[in-house]
């Protein structure tokens, strides 16, 4: 097998919960060390959030080890349990970090500023480490305190106000959904930016992401539209500015689908072609000359009756044969899929092997999310199974770190180490 | 002026909707982006919102500018055999090419990956696209809400009554321009370091998959459909302190339940030293809101008979904090009680991002004094800062800017 294009490199993860703990994942799925650094006394929350895995009597298993939502975000990882608010704790991060190519964590300014790990207090134990810090609202400024527990980030980047129904207040889009792609995906391509850099350099530096910026970086138009055409625009549903029919169709419902049976099929005409095929494919090919909608501004003009006519035509069709016709003849078209869907029926999904399973020693066997981005060469893959809470302690103060087994002792006994 | 992280670097992109974003990170970061673009310009310039005042200009579609600063633009039609053979030469020029045409639609133009890659062995050549370069789907048409959907996420968001949810700002596309940048990265620096090139393939679909949160794990383990459970969200019932509030002028979202900062007592502590408290300071309202917290709730629901006594008080509970919150606007409820150490969150509408304090104390937005159409602007800047090497985001193209002097100097 080839060397993956990461090795060598190693990853003091400092992190919690969500943003941090997948820039992490990421760079351990292309061959990084990455050293998790956590406590049981203040554990990552998903360690103990569903879901769990299940016992074969179908009760829930329990501990720190068996949550999936864990699990998928700290995959290969080595654990080191350590006590950051002991001083003596705070010294053996200082001897990891010094071991580390990059320093990564999401704890507030607050909670970095307890633990003595600032940047300028790492750069002097390691001037080359490059240090990713990626709290909430940043690390400087009037609300760089502000509580950013779970749901907040939705609703304060704009995201909530910007989606879904207007008939329906900003109640959010069910999910923390910055967590997972943007924030982490962001912060590692600044972090190996940052590498380029002291590979040619050999300088070290401080990365900072501030969750607000990079999101509200991605917010597509609507910070713009304010601040150069004064507007305040607000959400639309399923609809663009431009193009039309666009949205979630219903179709017949699924009685396989658990817990879940409504089918809808999302459409999105581009063009004229793209619409004129959709009608044909709906059964009315006459409708693309209908004045009502023979443009995309008369379609835009006549949107709601537009819509109500193409539910009522997709309303009895099977959800996967509409979708499937409506891409053979060329329509931007998709199924609204579920979980079940993509792990056990999409068969696109399965062909390209994006999910990789591996074996849990408490939680038994599971679903990673593989890497994303597939490279030819030098591929990425989920590194092997979470680690247990704790499981490389012995491991990494010693290999790592270089603490003989006496001072291991004692620092297990003092709880310090755990 | 500050060193720039990918100094050195040229980018040739061949790319609209799904992949400008992965160039932009890169132009942003120092690399020379040139976004080669057919006559007229990709369906980005054409679609809203424009500049006021220039509605259809391909140089003022804001659609374009989020995700293409930074950036060349050259212009050239590559169904013409001389553009493709100059559109090749650019590309072989680049340590990089980034593309979201449809799959074989470049090959078909000797623009290939396996053309490239044999001509120049170290090119790093990033494909994003909406399903990706193999398997079923490979070939199918694709639009951002066509990856929300097959990508897991748009299940999730919405009404239980309503159309399943998109989520705003083209995420799909957002999702995998982000990954196509970290692979990128990871390739480009394997290329500086081996001399070897590769191919990096980015599906929207798995992109944006990840996002789902718990729902894969879920199936996983549970073999249960996570579903949309709208604004009620993950609780059973409307509970004091969470959820999303109307307000003065607006929205906010309360979530002071959780097990981060102040607690029910200390809003109340708010509320009296306004003069609102109302009668929460008498029973039994003072108990249930000296109690309200998540795991009180867990134990509370499984007692029936108590639960039902505790319930019947909420919706009182609910409407006075409701009408201390009205007196307020979104950003005074927003800053006083985040202040105080309660979990509060505004729901920013864009104005409010605009004014944002932190972002305007931060200085975080940037100005481009020429901008491709229309007056100097205000624009939003970079998603991280970086110490040594800082990102610089800097006006988009006017279509077929640069076709000129990039072409003069191949």
């Amino acid at each position: 097998m080839s060397k993956k294009p990461l090795e060598g490199l190693r990853v003091g993860d400092f992190s919690w919960f969500g943003a941090g703990p997948i820039a992490g994942n990421t760079l351990a799925q292309f061959g990084a060390e990455v050293i998790r650094v956590e406590s049981e006394a203040k554990p990552d929350g998903l360690r103990r959030a569903h879901p769990f895995a299940m016992n074969p009597d179908g009760t829930f298993k329990g501990g720190f080890n068996v949550s999936g939502y864990y699990n998928n975000f700290n995959a290969g990882k080595l654990s080191l349990q350590l006590n950051l608010n002991e001083e003596k704790g705070q010294e053996i991060g200082y001897r990891l970090i010094e071991k580390c190519d990059f320093f990564l964590t999401n704890f507030t300014p607050r909670v970095i500023d307890k633990w003595n790990l600032r940047y300028e207090q790492i750069a002097k134990v390691n001037p080359k480490i490059i240090a990713a810090y990626a709290p909430m609202q940043g690390m400087e400024g009037p609300h760089r305190d502000y509580l950013g527990f779970g749901a907040v980030l939705t609703p304060v980047t704009g995201i909530s106000e910007m989606s879904g129904f207007p008939n329906r207040p900003p109640f959010g889009i069910g999910t923390n959904y910055p967590d997972y792609v943007v924030n982490p995906g962001h912060t590692v391509t600044a972090m190996l930016a940052a590498l380029r850099y002291r590979n040619r350099t050999g300088k070290g530096q401080c990365v900072e992401l501030p969750q607000l910026e990079s999101v509200v970086n991605t917010l597509g138009t609507a910070v713009p539209e304010h601040l150069i055409n004064g507007t305040n625009p607000t959400r639309t549903g399923n609809r663009h500015p431009s193009y039309s029919p666009h949205g979630a169709f219903r179709c017949a419902d699924d009685p396989e689908s658990v817990n879940s049976p409504d089918r809808w099929v999302a459409i999105a005409c581009r063009d004229e072609a793209e619409w004129l095929a959709a009608a044909a494919v709906l059964g009315h090919a006459e409708l693309a000359g209908d004045g009502r909608f023979n443009s995309p501004v008369a379609r835009k003009a006549n949107e709601d009756e537009l819509e109500t006519l193409i539910n009522s035509l997709t309303r009895e069709r099977n959800a996967n044969e509409l979708c499937a016709a409506l891409q053979a003849a060329g329509v931007p078209a998709g199924v609204v899929q579920h979980a079940q869907d993509m792990l056990d029926r999409d068969e696109h999904i399965r062909a390209r092997g994006y999910y990789q399973y591996v074996d849990h020693p408490e939680a038994g066997r599971e679903a990673h999310d593989g890497p994303v981005a597939v490279l030819s060469q030098t591929p990425g893959s989920v590194p092997g199974p979470a680690p247990l809470m704790g499981e490389h302690t012995m491991d990494v103060c010693e290999r790592i770190i270089g603490l003989t087994m006496d001072e291991i002792a004692d620092l297990l006994a003092e709880g310090v180490l755990m | 002026m500050a060193d720039r992280a990918l100094e050195g670097v040229r980018v040739i992109e061949f790319t609209d909707e799904v992949g400008s974003y992965c160039g932009r990170l890169l132009a942003d970061l120092g690399a020379e982006v040139i976004k080669v673009e057919p006559p007229g310009g990709g369906r980005q310039r054409h679609v809203g919102p424009f500049v006021t005042g220039f509605e259809n200009d391909a140089d003022a579609s804001l659609a374009f500018w989020v995700h293409n600063t930074s950036k060349k633009s050259v212009v050239l039609d590559l169904d013409l055999p001389n553009a493709k053979e100059t559109a090749r030469r650019l590309a072989l020029s680049a340590d990089i090419v980034i593309e979201d045409c449809p799959v074989g639609y470049l090959g078909a133009r000797g623009l290939g990956y396996e053309d490239l890659h044999a001509l120049k062995p170290s090119l790093v050549y990033t494909s994003v696209t909406g399903f990706g370069q193999t398997g079923p789907h490979a070939n199918w048409a694709y639009s951002d809400i066509v990856g929300q959907a097959m990508g897991g996420i748009m299940t999730l968001a919405g009404e239980p009554t309503d159309p399943p949810n998109m989520i705003y700002g083209r995420q799909a596309d957002i999702s995998a321009s982000i990954h196509a940048a970290q692979g990128t990265m990871i390739a480009l620096l394997h290329a500086e370091a081996t001399g070897e090139g590769q191919r990096v393939d980015v599906s929207a679909q798995e992109a944006v998959s990840m996002s789902q949160e718990t729902a894969m794990q879920t199936w996983d383990f549970q073999k249960k459909n996570r579903t949309r459970t709208g604004e009620t969200g993950s609780l059973p019932l409307k509970l004091p302190g969470a959820g999303t509030l109307k307000v003065k002028d607006g929205y906010i979202l309360l979530f002071i339940i959780a097990p981060a900062g102040g607690d029910l007592p200390d809003l109340l502590d708010w509320m009296r030293e306004e003069g609102k408290q109302d009668d929460l300071d008498d029973e039994p309202y003072r108990t249930i809101i000296g109690n309200m917290n998540m795991g009180w709730l867990t134990q509370l629901m499984s007692n029936p008979a108590e639960a039902a006594s505790v319930i019947q008080h909420l919706p009182h509970i609910n409407e006075v904090i409701g009408r201390f919150f009205a007196g307020k606007t979104a950003r005074e409820a927003y800053e006083q009680g985040q202040e105080r150490r309660l979990l509060i969150g505004i729901v920013s509408r864009p104005q409010d991002l605009a004014e944002n304090t932190q972002l305007r104390e931060r200085n975080w937005y940037v100005r481009f004094p020429e901008a491709p159409a229309g007056p100097p602007v205000e624009f939003p800047g970079p998603p991280y800062r970086l110490s040594e090497t800082p990102a610089v985001v800097a006006r988009p193209p006017r279509l077929g800017e640069h076709t000129e002097a990039v072409l003069a100097a191949l």
